[in-house]
């Protein structure tokens, strides 16, 4: 017999605001929101301490305007641009204009950003952006950031961290948010939390793929959580592949390899970029990048290796010393997990899935259609990255937004009264987790089922999409989610059940995957991160409009809102 | 490029369920391929053998600091490491220590994560000017000074093989070294605020440097451990009593004991030992030392020493009462200015005299002659006496014949095995001995743990006798049924011997080195 838990959830938890995630959106907006005031009761959830949080991957750099000969009008034109025009123009206008501020500040707290010979910020050069833009703190952006954010935040007596609670649901009535439900997971017990705001700051669903940069952690659980109390996802077909994922882990090699001039090569030893982006060459916008290497590996000029065909990142002209200073972290990954020396060998890579472009709708202020709830960071979509992303624009987006998502919630906290939590949401949403999810009788391996659903979705909703395969995959991941419900999970303990965790994420991401489908099938257009080679061209007439996805009960439901057109009609996107 | 041969590796596992509150291990059986992770490995057992098999991991490439373990007992991110690359077919793995585990591989990080809350991991900056809209400037010069530092992931890799974070006070490596980046960060204004924080309980550490040999990310910590006391000494007024009484004593008598300079040789009164101020030259330079000099149980050890030489004709002499302290456990606590003289002085020696070697017996002497500022300015040919004998042994100049037939474990001397990599000398000498049987401890060689003398605690220690890392090792040498210890530092035997007194087991184990044990068997 499987043993039942009883009441795992005591007396309700109260702060003013809670952020669920504590990725660079996360802390930020912890930190704005408890300098708005010191009376401001503010509270982190994260379901990995906040430093082992993906963001302390991000690598190359955080983008901002911050020299001469740059300008917001120039950062913004080519955010827009690489948007494939799809990102709202006046998200974007904002977005660039804060993004230096937040550089600022961090290097306040102490940042160690890498600097010019007279002791600025330095700056590299990024696919897509037509200026150095890119702050780094060598290719260990991420990692600084994040550590100084976690630096300050600790610092901040108002902020209370629950590190390791793994956030399961959010209760929303009358459209107003008021709560959550999540596992403190040393205990495994289910507690119930309220408050006047919530963010959610949960990064990006990568890992509904089986080749990708992500973090195993990157299941998109906020989007889901969200998606079921009724706020819908945007553009969800939208997801970034990056060029240079390291074979066979998919670990990131940086753009910023080939910032410093590292060379994209196939098996004929042609830098075949200059085909597909002559004037850019290896430093066009990701998208383009990846669908040339697709190509060439689909029309036989991959380079053979036992993990199957891939490409060649040649960083060995650049010589050991440059490589080693400016890249040392892909010099220690490559030869670490990749087994091979840059100095001496081209890196093995193909595209590998890297960003999710859509997510939790919110606007610029970073509200969401439910009243007191907010989303930020890359499990956000306000628009900006459009059909796809900048490299460097991510981590700004996240530092920008989480600030404006920790003021405008603790604004909105200030002004509003406590909140009472619906108990028969919480019973409702303990069965779920404990009886149908912990307590299931089946007979069915979550590592199954996820392993199918990953390679489905590389299968089928990858690079290149087409109708009938996009079909074929929504009849799959629909069985996998019929599968679920007779799951079951070996460890029955409560503390630390890393398989009820791994089960729930499944449940998440197996949503994720039917809206970006269904998404991915509406739209009968090419843009940006999404080609169909079905509908091989944009087409502004009928998509220039961006997707929403709402929960239903028989599966999402699409309904489409306007772009936001300020600056710059939509023109041909060459590079 | 990574191959596809498949080698099949045995991975035993610690286990722990805190429901049953219970140990066990589980053996598994996995597949690797080249290129495969420790990490993959887990997830291999996870997925495809034993749902219930619980650890951390997030980011799989060394960046997040969640999978930290123990495997053959060298603490390793398992996502950073290759399990062929271990080139063993069986690999033992437990959680970090140091900190509670909670359950199978995951330990309680709250302590450790507390600790870099103390040290304020943040820029100390008059708020008005971190209102400032542009940067603080910064060379490319300045950042370098503390870039090596600044890069932990705070995967308690470091702490987790620390001895003296047994102490849970001891702030540990990495908070200590973030500290320390902190202070070196040309933008920061919290010298004196950083430095008093530091000063309360980095005496604890022992310049063991087992947190530098662990650190997947290579900092230094050890060294900016010995640069943060030495910031503290500068200062002056933070230095705790009893450091402050084994600098003045160095300073005063060139030695850390109090004892009169014109005792040093008292030791060999009788031996009739030659002396460089009066021979002018020798063969080997006898380099004894201030605890084999001044203290009488580490006196035998400097016999011991002499009568094997003797035994073999070496021509040898000591510095006499010329000899001064080697300055090594002072250039630990902090103060540079104090063992430049110190070295300087022995250093001037060796210049004045002529001789083709020195032997030292203290692990400490050999290691700062062969590291440090002044003395490797003169090419200086250093053994320690472990290499000597282990070479007489081989070229058959020396004879063990006499059986000590003992149950023998050998504790590695920090400065001899983690910091000089002399790890196999001492073992070929006991293995060498008739009859004794040599049985080593779960923590050896580089992951040995420290007795907890070095950087001049064995001076300094007030802690608690659990908290003592020398009673720590006892106890794993007790366990282990043995009824030697055998070491080779003077350091070593003082400390171990008390923790063997402290824990009343006198009559079951005794502390030895290595060097009795060989006159023994002359
Ligand atoms: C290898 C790599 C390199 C990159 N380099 C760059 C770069 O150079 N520049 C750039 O701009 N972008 C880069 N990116 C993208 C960028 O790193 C991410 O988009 C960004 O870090 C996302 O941050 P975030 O705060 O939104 O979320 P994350 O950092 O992903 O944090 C999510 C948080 O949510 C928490 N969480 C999730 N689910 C739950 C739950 N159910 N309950 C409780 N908590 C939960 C997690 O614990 C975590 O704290 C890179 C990405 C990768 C993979
Ligand atoms: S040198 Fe040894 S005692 Fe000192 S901090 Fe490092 S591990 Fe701990
Ligand atoms: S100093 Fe090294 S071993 Fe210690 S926590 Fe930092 S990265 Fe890990
Ligand atoms: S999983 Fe992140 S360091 Fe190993």
């Amino acid at each position: 017999m499987r043993y039942t838990l009883k009441v795992r959830w005591m007396e309700t938890i109260t702060h003013d605001i809670i952020i669920v995630g504590a990725g660079i959106a996360g802390l930020r907006a912890a930190i704005a929101a408890a300098e708005i005031s010191n009376k401001i009761d503010v509270s982190i959830l994260s379901k990995v301490h906040p430093i082992r949080s993906h963001s302390v991957c991000a690598q190359g750099g955080t983008a901002a305007t911050l020299r001469e000969g740059d300008s917001y009008n120039l950062h913004a034109w080519d955010t827009v641009k690489g948007s494939d025009f799809l990102a709202d123009q006046n998200v974007a206008e904002f977005f660039v204009k804060q993004a230096p501020k937040e550089v600022i500040t961090l290097e306040h707290w102490g940042c160690p950003w890498s600097r010019t010979p007279d002791g600025k910020i330095n700056q590299r050069p990024f696919g897509g952006h037509s200026f150095p833009r890119a702050c780094f703190a060598a290719d260990m952006t991420g990692l600084h950031e994040m550590h100084t954010l976690y630096g300050r935040a600790v610092m901040q007596e108002n902020i209370t961290f629950y590190n390791e609670w793994f956030a399961t649901s959010i209760i929303i009535q009358n459209n107003i948010s008021k709560g959550l439900t999540a596992i403190e997971l040393k205990t495994g017990e289910m507690h119930a939390l309220r408050a006047k705001a919530i963010i959610m700051a949960t990064g990006g669903c990568e890992r509904i793929y089986a080749f990708t940069t992500f973090s195993h952690t990157a299941t998109g659980d906020g989007m889901t959580i969200a998606y079921r109390a009724g706020v819908p996802l945007k553009d969800m077909e939208f997801i970034q592949f990056h060029p240079t994922g390291l074979v066979p882990s998919g670990v990131l090699i940086t753009e910023g390899a080939r910032g410093e001039g590292g060379y994209l090569i196939n098996a004929d030893g042609e830098r075949f970029m200059k085909r597909y982006a002559p004037e850019k060459m290896e430093l066009a916008p990701r998208d383009i990048i990846a669908r040339a290497e697709t190509t060439e590996i689909q029309e036989g000029r991959g380079l053979d290796g036992p993990y199957g065909p891939y490409i060649a990142l040649d960083l060995r002209h650049l010589g050991e010393e440059k490589i080693k200073e400016r890249l040392p972290l892909i010099h220690d990954v490559a030869i670490k997990l990749g087994g091979v020396n840059p100095v001496e060998e081209p890196i093995p890579i193909k595209p590998a899935a890297h960003y999710s472009m859509g997510g939790i709708h919110a606007n610029i202020r970073t509200e969401t259609p439910a009243s007191g709830l907010y989303a930020a960071g890359e499990g956000a979509c306000l628009s900006i990255h459009g059909a796809n992303r900048l490299g460097t624009n991510s981590t700004s987006d996240c530092l920008v937004f989480g600030f404006v998502a920790g003021e405008e919630a603790a604004k909105y906290a200030l002004s509003k009264d406590s909140r009472e939590l619906p108990q028969d949401k919480i019973l409702a949403e303990e069965r779920r987790v404990f009886d149908q999810v912990l307590g299931s009788e089946g007979d069915e391996r979550v590592s199954v089922l996820r392993d199918e659903m990953r390679r489905i979705m590389n299968d089928k909703v990858w690079i290149f999409r087409r109708e009938d395969e996009l079909q074929s995959a929504l009849k799959e991941i629909r069985q996998l989610k019929k599968r679920f419900k007779s799951v079951k999970i070996e460890d029955e303990g409560r503390s630390f059940n890393t398989g009820l965790v791994a089960a729930l994420q499944l449940d998440f991401t197996l949503d994720l995957a039917e809206v970006t489908i269904i998404s991915a099938l509406a739209r009968t257009e090419s843009r940006g991160a999404h080609s169909r080679l079905d509908y091989p061209k944009r087409d502004d007439e009928n998509w220039l409009k961006h997707t929403l996805a709402y929960h239903t009960k028989e599966g999402p439901r699409l309904e489409y809102i306007p772009v936001t057109i300020t600056k710059w009609p939509p023109s041909a996107r060459a590079y | 490029m990574v191959s596809k041969k498949e080698k099949v590796v045995e991975f035993k596992i610690r286990r722990f369920d805190p429901e049953r509150n219970e140990r066990y291990l589980s053996t598994y059986k996995v597949p690797t391929l080249m290129g495969m992770t420790i990490l993959d490995a887990l997830l291999y057992i996870k997925d495809n053998l034993d749902g219930t098999l619980t650890f951390r991991h997030s980011c799989r490439m060394g960046q997040c600091g969640s999978c930290g373990i123990l495997v053959n007992g060298k603490p390793i991110l398992a996502c950073y490491t290759q399990v062929l690359q271990l080139g063993v077919g069986v690999l033992e793995i437990e959680p970090l220590p140091n900190l509670p585990v909670i359950k199978d591989l995951v330990v309680d990080f709250n302590s450790f994560f507390e600790k870099f809350v103390k040290i304020k991991p943040i820029l100390i900056r008059a708020e008005e000017e971190l209102r400032k809209p542009t940067e603080f400037v910064q060379t490319p010069n300045d950042l370098k000074k503390y870039w090596d530092e600044s890069i932990c992931v705070k995967c308690s890799l470091c702490y987790g093989s620390c001895p003296a974070a047994i102490d849970m006070e001891f702030l540990g490596p990495s908070s200590l070294t973030t500290n320390y980046r902190f202070i070196v960060d040309t933008r920061d204004d919290g010298l004196s605020e950083r430095l008093k924080t530091a000063s309360e309980t980095i005496w604890l550490c022992t310049s063991c440097s087992s947190c530098t040999l662990s650190c997947p990310k290579e900092i230094d910590c050890a060294t900016v451990l010995d640069n943060e006391r030495g910031l503290i000494v500068e200062e002056g007024i933070l230095v705790p009593r009893t450091a402050k009484d084994v600098l003045t004593s160095a300073l005063k008598h060139h030695n850390p004991v109090r004892m009169s300079p014109a005792k040093r040789t008292e030791w060999s009164s009788g031996l009739e030992i030659k002396e460089l101020p009066t021979t002018g030259k020798t063969d080997v330079l006898y380099f004894v030392g201030c605890l084999p000099s001044y203290d009488a149980r580490n006196q035998e050890i400097a016999k011991s020493i002499a009568q094997i030489f003797r035994k073999i004709d070496v021509d040898f002499a000591t510095l006499g009462n010329e000899e001064w302290c080697c300055g090594d456990h002072i250039l630990r606590l902090g103060e540079k200015g104090l063992f430049e003289m110190l070295a300087e002085h022995n250093a001037s020696l060796f210049k004045k005299y002529g001789f083709n070697r020195i032997v030292t017996i203290s692990p400490h002497c050999y290691h700062t002659f062969k590291n440090d500022k002044p003395y490797t300015d003169i090419r200086l040919n250093v053994q320690h006496y472990t290499q000597f004998i282990s070479e007489a042994f081989k070229n058959g100049r020396l004879r063990p014949v006499k059986a000590i037939k003992k149950k023998v474990t050998y504790h590695d001397p920090c400065f001899l095995g983690k910091r000089s990599g002399i790890y196999d000398e001492p073992r070929e000498i006991l293995k060498a001995i008739p009859g004794l049987e040599l049985v080593e401890m779960g923590r050896s060689r580089e992951n040995s743990f420290c007795c907890g003398g070095g950087a001049g605690r064995i001076w300094t220690e007030e802690a608690t006798p659990e908290n003592r890392p020398c009673v720590n090792r006892a106890k794993e040498a007790l366990e282990l049924g043995v009824e030697v210890i055998a070491t080779a530092c003077p350091f070593c035997v003082s400390t171990l011997e008390d923790a063997v007194k402290v824990l009343d087991a006198e009559d079951k184990i005794v502390v030895k080195d290595i060097s009795e044990l060989v006159k023994e068997a002359l």
